[in-house]
């Protein structure tokens, strides 16, 4: 059902009068003079923006892991014993099966006692409870940007927004193939889709690392409302 | 708080900041990592002046068509099943508010950091009304506990404070205690704030952008208050200044390259976060009810006249950090909830000449804030221009300076009485010259030899020494 | 080559000893001088306190009192870039508006004109040495020189040349700023001068003679020993 609009017509019609003229109907989107952010990594290679991330996750306080098909359950193990265990939530997501966690997310981690939830929206409200304690979130980015070190999740039903932020630690899987030079590249897939009438996620999170803030004397502290850790790990799937 | 914040004349504000020496050194080594990264993170790109010219042009075109841009926005909310108000005055946006708050029943509130929300002195509001409203950005959160003192700076509003204060306020208001370690402060506040979320009835924020084409819009942190202030009330309400939008995600993405390098230094910060509407059906988190509250409060005013640029404003700081005033002065100072250069230009545009009319002044016109703002607004030209339109149009000069100007721009202008000047100023100023400098100069040059030397006039007139002088190259 | 000398109000009246050093150097370059003695002032004081209108009258009797002149030089960054801003004061007026730019074409600072116009790095000046360069504000922003000065300074033969901390910022002087915020310029002041004093430099160097004023008035009324030297004079001393 659609929203409600109010003030429109007054609000619009002062505005196109302080402009002097009348309101306008339409305005073909520009082409712009200057297109700065094409350049930034135009030829690098798949393995090359690899490197780019890699280095960016310094800056980011990210731990950066390297994983192919076969050690890749070894490598989620190995980062979630390293934060402490369980509880942990993870979306539900096709993605786990296809990287052939199956086994170690449906079998060997509840069999060893790991609390591992998935994000189910037929469950509700219990979702964020345990969210809000868990010890590790397990996501999977969308589009990843090797400049800045971040991982693009789009939020849907099974795969709630809050995973990324209420557990104390969390873990963003990246598959090889999802990773963009920049910002730019994540933009233009979205814009895509929504020209060719899909509808846009209700939430899109741009996600950098853990929180921080500086707020206190300038001096930096990781940790403040989301995640305190942060690991990346690169999924071969190309 | 509405725009203005705190009492007291202007230089009576400036004079307490000059002697706050805590504040001193923590702004001017604040200016100094800002400033530092915000250089790098451009130079980095290589090509930061093609960069800024296309953060200018979107700009420039957003608020040439702002009515359509706004048009669309508020459509593509409407279908989304979002809710619209476009308020023309600050009073009109927080009634709205305050009735959407009292609709809900809402007791608690959580906010994440929005400057038009304090434009529009929402808290107040929304604190009559019987809410619990809380700050959940770290720096407004220390502020608000501290009995809701006013922010110093856009970006650090808690910049004037130091550890140990902060420390003493959360062990006086929350019996804290702990260090004043800032990992233990800010523990503190992170424990505190998330009972606070998962309790909140509504939530609000500002925006950093929204965008037209999706009817979205965007928020910037790097600690993720807003991503929480977002996902866990039932109701989500966010407040614009009515400029503050793109036509797409693809112009979305090139103004946040170009705030988060130029506020923080950061290629993109923690949390970057693009919302449409409320949830999804079956969607478990997220609000079910989304409005969004777009606000006039003077920038109507703005439109279409000589100070429409300072509307590209993207609010990163750069201009503040880069400022030798704000340096000196601190925020408070300015008496404004937005302070440095932009803060200069935009309080007395937004909240009149009676309050701010000596801000335009604190400025030698270096140009340090033209140079560092993203977008390319021309402040020091701004700054200028206010000037001249509270001599020229308001009147409001003091009658001393505009008999001085005057009396100078009649010297100038007529080049015989300028040649007299410059043979018999050494007599006139005999009276004050000691050797050759003036140490107790009259009039208006007392406040200049107050703390420095004036040099004296010239003993050998400079133009009778050209006449006379062999030619061809003294050796 | 034919030089028309800008002096500057506040060369003509206080700082002679700048226009002395600027003529020599420019004449030992071969350029042959000529000081019209119907200019006045370049008009910025009261133009930029707001007095627009009031300027004007000031500005059309230099733009006249220049109008033979084939190269202006000027001993002043920011007066030479207030020339380059006549054109856009001027810039609804159909007669003056193409006079001001006419103006404006012709119109260089000291060292950009030696080393952009003459060609010349090493003047052949010696001053033996410590040194440091105050970077006025509105010659390296608003009229763009920032390597002329250097470049000239290199040459000078004895001359030890250290960089000044914080260089790109404001001296505090700002026209009128400086006797209307006499507390906030004292402020600036007092931190330039400090930067000075922590180079060990003997002599500050500079451009502009408004800046110079501002901040040799400091030294002088502190009794620091610092020698406050225009470029011109540096540029003079052999």
């Amino acid at each position: 059902m659609n929203g409600t609009i109010q003030n429109r017509d007054a609000f619009l019609g002062h505005i196109a009068n302080r402009l002097g003229r009348e309101r306008k109907t339409s305005v073909e989107r520009p082409k712009w003079k200057y297109n700065p952010q094409d350049e930034v990594l135009k030829n690098a290679t798949q393995d090359e923006l690899v490197e780019v991330l890699k280095e960016q996750c310094k800056n980011i306080h990210t731990n950066f892991v390297l994983s192919n098909s076969k050690d890749l359950t070894e490598s989620i193990k190995k980062v979630v014993n390293e934060y402490g265990g369980g509880p942990i939530v993870a979306w539900k997501d096709e993605r786990f099966d296809q990287f052939g966690l199956t086994n170690l997310m449906n079998k060997e981690w509840p069999e060893s006692g790991v609390d591992l939830h998935f994000w189910d929206h037929t469950k509700g409200k219990e979702n964020i409870d345990k969210a809000n304690y868990a010890n590790v979130g397990i996501t999977v980015s969308d589009v990843t940007l090797a400049e800045s070190g971040t991982a693009v999740l789009f939020s849907s039903k099974d795969k709630g927004r809050t995973v990324s932020f209420l557990p104390a630690t969390s873990i963003v899987l990246i598959p090889k193939s999802t990773i963009v030079p920049r910002m730019t590249q994540a933009a233009r897939i979205i814009s895509e889709k929504v020209r060719s009438g899909e509808t846009v996620a209700s939430c899109i999170n741009f996600i950098t690392g853990p929180s921080n803030s500086a707020d206190i004397e300038m001096i930096l502290v990781v940790g403040v409302h989301g995640p305190i850790k942060a690991t990346y790990i690169i999924v071969e799937d190309m | 708080m509405a725009m203005k914040i705190g009492t007291g004349e202007f230089n009576d504000r400036v004079g307490t900041g000059i002697k706050d020496s805590f504040m001193r050194g923590a702004v001017s080594s604040a200016q100094e990592r800002f400033q530092s990264r915000r250089l790098s993170a451009a130079e980095e790109l290589g090509n930061w002046e093609d960069w800024r010219s296309h953060g200018e042009e979107i700009r420039q075109h957003v608020l040439e068509n702002l009515d359509y841009y706004l048009y669309q926005l508020s459509e593509n909310v409407s279908k989304r099943g979002g809710h619209v108000f476009f308020a023309q005055t600050a009073e009109e946006a927080s009634e709205y508010i305050k009735n959407v708050v009292e609709k809900k029943e809402a007791k608690k509130i959580v906010k994440s950091k929005s400057m038009v929300t304090e434009e529009i002195n929402l808290n107040a509001a929304l604190e009559e009304a019987g809410c619990d409203v809380i700050e959940t950005d770290l720096g407004e959160y220390i502020l608000q506990v501290d009995d809701h003192e006013p922010p110093s700076h856009i970006v650090v509003p808690a910049l004037h404070k130091n550890r140990q204060q902060i420390r003493d306020v959360f062990k006086e208001k929350h019996g804290y205690d702990k260090s004043d370690e800032p990992e233990e402060l800010a523990l503190h506040a992170r424990e505190k704030l998330r009972q606070e979320y998962l309790n909140a009835d509504v939530g609000i924020t500002g925006c950093n952008f929204a965008i037209a084409e999706t009817g979205s819009v965007t928020l910037v942190t790097n600690e993720g208050n807003a991503d929480l202030v977002m996902a866990l009330p039932k109701t989500q309400i966010t407040v614009m200044g009515m400029e503050r939008l793109v036509p797409t995600f693809e112009e979305m993405e090139v103004l946040v390259s170009l705030l988060t390098r130029s506020a923080v230094g950061q290629k993109l910060t923690s949390y970057i976060t693009t919302v449409t509407g409320p949830k999804e059906e079956g969607d478990v988190d997220g609000p079910e009810e989304f409005h969004l509250v777009v606000v006039d409060n003077g920038r109507s005013g703005i439109l279409g006249g000589e100070f429409q640029s300072v509307l590209q404003c993207i609010r990163c700081a750069a201009c503040v950090n880069a400022c030798p005033v704000y340096r000196h002065v601190g925020g408070h100072s300015y008496g404004s909830i937005y302070s440095g250069p932009i803060g200069a230009v935009l309080s007395p545009l937004l909240g009149g000449y009676d309050d701010f009319k000596e801000l335009p002044y604190a400025s030698t016109l270096c140009g340090a804030c033209t140079e560092a703002c993203p977008v390319k607004i021309p402040l020091h030209e701004l700054l200028h221009k206010h000037r001249q339109v509270i001599v020229e149009k308001e009147g409001r000069a003091p009658v001393s300076e505009k008999l001085l100007m005057k009396a100078y721009a009649f010297g100038a202008s007529s080049p015989s009485l300028f040649k007299f000047a410059t043979k018999i100023a050494p007599t006139v100023t005999s009276p004050f010259t000691d050797g050759d400098k003036i140490t107790k100069g009259p009039g208006p040059l007392k406040a200049w030899t107050n703390i420095r030397d004036f040099p004296a006039p010239n003993k050998e007139n400079f133009r009778d020494w050209f006449k006379n002088r062999p030619k061809g190259g003294a050796n | 080559m034919k030089v028309t000398l800008f002096a500057t109000c506040m060369v003509d009246l206080f700082q002679g000893n700048v226009g002395k050093a600027t003529v020599e150097v420019l004449e030992r370059l071969g350029c042959e001088i000529d000081f019209p003695e119907a200019q006045t002032c370049c008009g910025q004081p009261a133009y930029n306190s707001g007095y627009v209108e009031e300027t004007k009258a000031a500005m059309k009797k230099m733009i006249q009192a220049f109008e033979h002149a084939e190269y202006i030089v000027c001993p002043s960054g920011s007066c030479a870039y207030f020339f380059k801003e006549y054109p856009h004061v001027f810039k609804d007026d159909p007669v003056w508006k193409p006079k001001a730019q006419a103006l404006a074409d012709k119109t260089y600072e000291f060292t950009q004109f030696i080393v952009e116009v003459l060609k010349v790095k090493d003047v052949g000046a010696r001053l033996n040495g410590k040194a440091t360069y105050h970077t006025s504000c509105h010659m390296t922003r608003l009229l763009g020189v920032k390597e002329p000065p250097m470049e000239l300074l290199k040459h000078v033969k004895g001359l030890e040349f250290t960089e000044l901390p914080n260089k790109e910022q404001c001296c505090g002087f700002g026209g009128t700023f400086a006797v209307k915020m006499p507390d906030i310029s004292e402020q600036m002041v007092d931190e330039k001068v400090e930067h000075v004093e922590e180079t060990g430099a003997e002599y500050l160097v500079g451009a502009d003679a408004a800046c110079l004023m501002n901040i040799g008035g400091r030294i002088n009324r502190e009794g620091k020993n610092i020698k406050v030297m225009h470029i011109a004079e540096v540029l003079n001393s052999r």
